[in-house]
């Protein structure tokens, strides 16, 4: 909690307890409630609430009128309900779980792959120069573009749905470490030079430590990617994910299953984020603070 | 001026006569490629520093200093002349220099402890424990063992840089302007501290400062640097003993026959293009 906040909170408390009493720090709102009501202040993180809950509030409301037409915009309930129907039926945890293991194994493989090739160009500056010019290129191609090939090679099965997401997460992971290495401070390499590590030591001891945060950085944004790209790969062509479950909605005229995988998408999504924040801060200990 | 031609490979002392620690440093020339040519950073330089001395090398930008030291540490090797320690021609970095910068240059994601560990090679673990908590202690940060270097503050961060550079018990301590970017009253307190783990250690050590006050506070004998070309100018014995006084009038005359061997109108340095500044 920041200092401004707990300023904040105990203004607030202040307010909320002894409402006669001269409240704000100028001292002014001895007198009337609109001087007191001036000083109430609310925390950051309640104010960021207000205007969604309002708004699903609001939603709500114009929803059960009848104003907003239910297979248009289903109110917040119905598209709860919807979520609760299909985990009851057992559907959603089937079409969650296949598309999780696809962002999962599409992300390590495009991750492994930007770890390999970030890794060797950013130590070797031979792999560098051979490999580097031809990836960034390849980097100016909008990913989706190369969706036709890979169904043409791949067939329309999981292969060019992994091969889709592999590719997204790649890029991100390969950048940040490849840059990140490069840019080790020279001033310390010297130091690694000073005690003479080797070639191996000095990746291990100096330039993957130093690289760390970026390359988590990458990771992070690699797994993002994968989340837009299962969402591309799925709506292309699947019979079963959260992304089918949307087609499904959309060919079925059903609003609240297309939004009810918007909410799955970004729950999900959110969470697998959030793991991989935690498991680099873990990583980064006390850096990261 | 100094104005010597010598063979160096002739020159060379046999190595038993020496003591551990000494630095010989004959230089013909070092000279760094510039953007108009090859630009002369040092030329005939010519120094023995015997062991367990403390000598300090005062010299304003562009003298070369810091590329005197680098060359002793191994870090620039491409010169023309022979530097060698105890004997034995220096061509590379090695555990038997230690090396401290003007920035701490320490590892954000070690802490103290490790950071100091750094610069030990393969140890028994019981050793190495030993020595690590000897120099933490002997730099007085005994109770920062397991912070991390964006805890502590400007000076403690030197202190873990010397302790890690002395960590490897070497012979030569080496310290390029460590003090320069500490604050007046750390500064002087370092100057101290440095003093005292000199007293206790008994390495050789070579500082370069652009501090007159500091190198006649710290040295046995003060080298001054002149600019261009990068050269030594004269070498001063510091015959007081210490703790010095800064205001005593011995320390006051031996700080301004240093000063004024700097602002010798004779010597005074042209303004040198930018390129050349970066080199000191």
């Amino acid at each position: 909690m920041s200092t401004a906040e707990q300023n904040r909170r105990l203004v607030w408390k202040r307010v909320t307890e002894s409402p006669a009493k001269p409240t704000s720090p100028s001292g002014r709102s001895a007198g009337g409630s609109i001087s007191s009501l001036r000083s109430i202040r609310v925390p950051d993180q309640l104010l960021g609430w207000i205007i969604p809950v309002s708004t699903l509030v609001l939603w709500e409301l114009l929803a059960r009128a009848g104003v907003l037409p239910p297979n248009w915009l289903p109110a917040p309930t119905v598209i709860a309900r919807t979520i609760y129907e299909l985990a009851v039926a057992g559907d959603l945890w089937r079409h969650v779980g296949i598309t999780l293991g696809r962002v999962a194994l599409g992300f390590l493989l495009g991750a492994a792959a930007g770890t390999i090739l970030g890794g060797l160009t950013g130590y070797a500056s031979l792999a560098r120069k051979l490999l580097d010019p031809l990836l960034q290129s390849l980097r100016s191609v909008p990913s989706i573009a190369w969706v036709p090939l890979f169904l043409l090679w791949l067939g329309i099965q999981e292969s060019s749905k992994i091969a889709l997401i592999s590719l997204g997460a790649f890029f991100p992971v390969y950048l940040n470490l490849s840059v990140a290495m490069r840019h080790v401070d020279p001033k310390l390499l010297e130091v690694g030079r000073l005690y003479r590590l080797t070639s191996f030591q000095m990746v291990r001891r100096l330039i993957l430590p130093a690289a760390l945060p970026e390359y988590i950085v990458g990771l992070r944004s690699g797994l993002g990617l994968a989340w837009m790209f299962v969402v591309a790969a799925e709506l292309l062509g699947a019979s079963s994910g959260i992304g089918f479950l949307m087609v499904d909605g959309q060919m079925t005229g059903r609003a609240a299953i297309i939004l009810a995988s918007v909410i799955l998408f970004a729950v999900f999504g959110k969470a697998t984020d959030w793991m991989m924040n935690a498991v680099g801060r873990k990583l980064l200990g006390h850096r990261a603070r | 001026m100094i104005k010597l031609i010598w063979n160096y490979e002739n020159t060379m002392p046999d190595s038993s006569l020496f003591r551990s620690g000494t630095v010989d440093v004959q230089i013909a020339h070092k000279a760094f490629a510039g953007s108009q040519g090859k630009l002369l950073a040092l030329t005939n330089i010519l120094l023995t520093i015997d062991p367990g001395e403390f000598v300090c090398i005062v010299g304003g930008s562009g003298c070369g200093k810091t590329t005197l030291l680098r060359i002793i540490a191994g870090l620039e090797t491409d010169y023309a002349g022979v530097v060698a320690l105890d004997g034995t021609p220096i061509t590379g970095p090695g555990l038997d220099r230690g090396v401290v910068f003007q920035e701490h240059r320490l590892f954000s994601w070690l802490t103290v402890h490790d950071n100091v560990a750094f610069g030990l090679s393969r140890l028994p673990p019981a050793e190495r424990a030993l020595k690590i908590r000897h120099y933490i202690n002997l730099v007085g940060l005994n109770d920062f063992e397991y912070e991390y270097p964006h805890q502590l503050s400007g000076g403690m961060s030197q202190r873990v840089a010397i302790a890690r550079a002395l960590v490897g018990s070497p012979e030569v301590l080496l310290l390029d302007e460590p003090f320069a970017s500490l604050d007046a009253l750390t500064r002087m307190r370092m100057q101290q501290e440095i003093l005292r783990i000199w007293e206790a250690e008994r390495t050789t050590v070579v500082l370069v400062t652009h501090d007159i006050e500091e190198a006649v506070y710290l040295a046995d004998r003060v080298v001054i640097m002149s600019t261009q070309p990068g050269t030594i100018k004269k070498i001063l014995p510091v015959g007081l003993p210490r703790p010095r006084d800064r205001a005593d009038r011995e320390f006051v005359r031996i700080r301004k026959s240093v000063h004024d061997e700097f602002f010798d109108p004779g010597t005074i340095a042209p303004m040198v293009p930018n390129g050349s500044r970066s080199v000191s």
